[in-house]
């Protein structure tokens, strides 16, 4: 049994056809997703109040940063995986968190999650 | 010598009774003399007076310039006798204050006895040796000779003598007068062939003088400088200052130095630079002026054309906003020029040096400023470095500089010359277009996460295998990672062997079972983007049926670039199930034996060899790299 299973992951993603592709893979994954959020204030209602155990984060949603989301998400201590289609060496305040490039497998997925919980 | 009369050192008064006829022989002497312009003349007038009133055979000899007294003039004395008595004299050249020697009678000198026989056989008895003087020194004698013993008389003596003085004065008055026409010709002579111009005027300005290269210059000849108005030849913008300077020195008999432009004989303007002094007369009175002319044009121009040069070069510095800078090795000095501060924000007043400079540049980049001397080659070699400053006013500047390192005589390095500017602008340019680029990339990835999206939509649900959609996932990927590639290189290359790492790692293949060896060959955008899907099917296959779809088989992937600059390529793998080839021909092969062939016209071969797949590419190395195949062939 997939220690995925019935873990509740945040999803924030502007685009609607890669957050469908990721809602897919996370659900194949046994996860719950929260969201998708298409907007940062949705976004940060979500982070503010439900419960949740890890979050994956687009970087830029409509030319707004993810920041305060992630923000409000580190306080809580819930990990966080940035997507972006800057890559692996974009330039933002990952502090510590996993950073995966798009595009991206489900493989890619399960095994960034898997390590966010082991640790 | 008892009979032998040495008149004492106060010459005999002059007895008040002078005969007429003697009054009248010194009277014509004296109007002959001031008649005579030769020195035969001279002598010829002065034997005359002395055989009228002295005695009727007499001689006059004088001090060669070897100093041997010679017989100049004559009269009643044979050739036998002058020969034999020639040199023979009381004497030396020079002697001060010489007195007359008055003889009797020869018989009764101590003279050497052949002198004495030699005077008797020319039927002398006395005689007299009348020195001549000039300045006081003697200079030669007259002599006059008597066949019996010659008592002479004081008034006789006093007459002697002052036929003497007149002689003296005549002679010293010739040698004065062909000394001045010897020097002056001599000058003549030398201001003749003087590689200068050379000019004489009078007390007016009027030209006396212009030696062979001024008449040249002026094309006058020496018969028309009377006439001649040198100020006519003046150029119009030189005519007042050089005219105020002459007229000035004529007027205040001094000295002159003036430039002018004069107009030479073939009408073109030459530049002058003249430099004359005043001269006088031994009397005191103003003569004239005597002057130097030099032709400066030459001199003129080479000084204006570095003028020229200074100025463009200043200006063109200027233009490139460029700093100039030097420092000697050898005694650490540095000077910068004004721009340099500018562009450090620095006065002006702060004395330059290495350590002023290393003040400015930003810390952390002071490993590209500072060098050693020992690593600077021997000869001339160029230094070039960017750099962050912080001004005194806060603000971060770049700078690109640019050095020259000169050698010394040893060919060791003994300064550099360089230039400094800003490339700011440039480089926020360069800092603006890596941003677009990175946007770019983006937006291709996040439009490749939306196909990605699309095809896994539209292949859900049993519309295609699950594998087919793999595979499609994995080769957009392998697309994602060579834009990654590209990126960090703002589009330009990448590198043949981050790609294949970079793309396999992404296939999630263990590194410790590849071998990549290959020289650096950096890959043009398009021939990134065939290979890195050639080598993510290469990959998959291997993942999936060959060496690496097993836990003991390895790939091996090397290149290298033969002498005709053909990249040949290989991929080899090993240790993995037993392989056969594949009963279809699907999309993965196709992409592998097509995709590569082409795109760059590669000759490719791939072996399902029973012990592991053998793939291998051989494409012109300028096909690989965007670049003219000239430029790639040497």
């Amino acid at each position: 049994m997939s220690i995925l299973v019935d873990k509740r992951i945040l999803v924030v993603e502007d685009e609607a056809i890669v957050a469908d592709m990721l809602e897919c893979f996370l659900t194949e994954l046994g996860a719950v997703v929260i969201g998708p959020a298409a907007t940062v204030d949705s976004g940060l209602r979500l982070a503010k109040d439900a419960n949740i155990d890890a979050a994956i984060l687009d970087v830029n949603i409509r030319n707004e940063k993810v920041a305060p989301v992630a923000a409000l998400l580190r306080q809580r201590n819930i990990p966080i995986v940035f997507a972006t289609g800057y890559g692996e060496s974009a330039e933002i305040d990952a502090a510590g968190a996993t950073i995966i490039g798009k595009p991206y497998t489900k493989e890619l997925v399960e095994a960034v999650l898997c390590s966010c919980f082991a640790r | 010598m008892d009979k032998k009369i040495e008149v004492g050192a106060t010459p005999p008064v002059t007895s008040g009774e002078m005969r007429t006829d003697e009054l009248a022989a010194l009277y014509s002497l004296t109007d002959s003399l001031y008649r005579a312009n030769t020195q035969v003349e001279i002598l010829d007038a002065a034997l005359n007076t002395i055989t009228a009133v002295l005695g009727t055979r007499a001689s006059i000899l004088l001090f060669d310039d070897a100093g041997v007294m010679r017989f100049k003039a004559w009269r009643g004395l044979s050739d036998h006798y002058r020969t034999k008595l020639e040199g023979h004299s009381p004497w030396q050249p020079g002697f001060a204050d010489p007195q007359p020697i008055l003889v009797e009678d020869i018989a009764s000198t101590d003279e050497p006895q052949w002198v004495k026989a030699a005077i008797k056989s020319e039927g002398i008895c006395g005689l007299a040796f009348i020195p001549l003087v000039s300045r006081r020194k003697v200079i030669g004698k007259f002599m006059t000779y008597y066949p019996e013993p010659h008592q002479f008389q004081s008034s006789e003596i006093d007459l002697a003598l002052t036929i003497a003085r007149q002689l003296g004065f005549s002679l010293e008055r010739l040698r004065a007068d062909e000394e001045l026409r010897e020097s002056e010709e001599r000058f003549r002579l030398m201001s003749e062939q003087a590689p200068v111009m050379i000019w004489m005027s009078d007390a007016n300005g009027g030209c006396l003088h212009l030696n062979r290269m001024l008449r040249a210059f002026w094309g006058v000849e020496n018969t028309e400088l009377r006439d001649f108005d040198w100020q006519r030849t003046l150029h119009p913008d030189d005519s007042g200052a050089v005219e105020r300077a002459v007229m000035g020195a004529i007027t205040g008999r001094k000295g002159l130095s003036v430039e002018g432009r004069y107009r030479n004989s073939e009408g073109v303007y030459r530049m002058l630079r003249t430099t004359a002094h005043p001269r006088f007369s031994s009397s005191g009175e103003f003569l004239g002026m005597v002057g130097v002319n030099i032709d400066l044009t030459e001199r003129y121009e080479s000084e204006a054309a570095l003028r020229e040069s200074e100025e463009r070069l200043r200006v063109a510095l200027a233009a490139g906003r460029m700093g100039t800078w030097r420092y000697d090795l050898t005694t650490e000095q540095q000077s910068w020029d004004e721009r340099q501060y500018e562009l450090f924000g620095l006065p002006p007043s702060e004395p330059p040096s290495r350590d002023l400079f290393l003040s400015v540049v930003h810390p952390d980049d002071l490993s590209f400023v500072q060098f050693d001397l020992d690593d600077l080659p021997d000869g001339e070699s160029f230094l070039d470095s960017e750099f962050r400053i912080i001004r005194p006013d806060g603000a971060t500047r770049w700078i690109m500089a640019h050095a020259l390192a000169r050698s010394g005589a040893d060919g060791k390095p003994v300064e550099l010359i360089g230039v400094n500017f800003d490339i700011t602008d440039q480089k926020e340019n360069e800092e603006g277009l890596r941003l677009l680029l990175a946007e770019l990339n983006h937006r291709v990835k996040n439009t490749l996460a939306v196909v990605q999206g699309l095809a896994f939509q539209t292949f859900k649900d049993g519309q295609a295998t699950i594998e087919a959609r793999k595979a499609f996932e994995g080769r957009l990927i392998a697309l994602a990672t060579a834009h990654n590639l590209l990126t960090q290189s703002n589009w330009e290359n990448a590198s043949l062997e981050s790609l294949a790492m970079d793309v396999l790692d992404s296939q999630g293949v263990d590194k410790g079972r590849l071998a990549i060896h290959g020289p650096q060959v950096s890959l043009s955008s398009k021939a990134a983007l065939a290979l890195v899907l050639v080598l993510h099917e290469l990959g998959t296959n291997a993942l999936k049926y060959g060496a690496l779809s097993n836990d003991s088989g390895g790939i091996d992937i090397r290149w290298h670039i033969d002498s005709a600059r053909i990249l040949r390529f290989m991929w080899r793998e090993y240790g993995g199930p037993r392989v056969s080839p594949p009963k279809r021909i699907g999309f993965g092969s196709r992409l592998i034996e097509h995709a590569v062939e082409r795109d760059l016209d590669a000759n490719v071969m791939l072996d399902f060899a029973s012990g592991g797949v053998v793939y291998t590419i051989e494409v012109p190395l300028h096909k690989l790299m965007d670049l003219p195949y000239e430029h790639t062939c040497r």
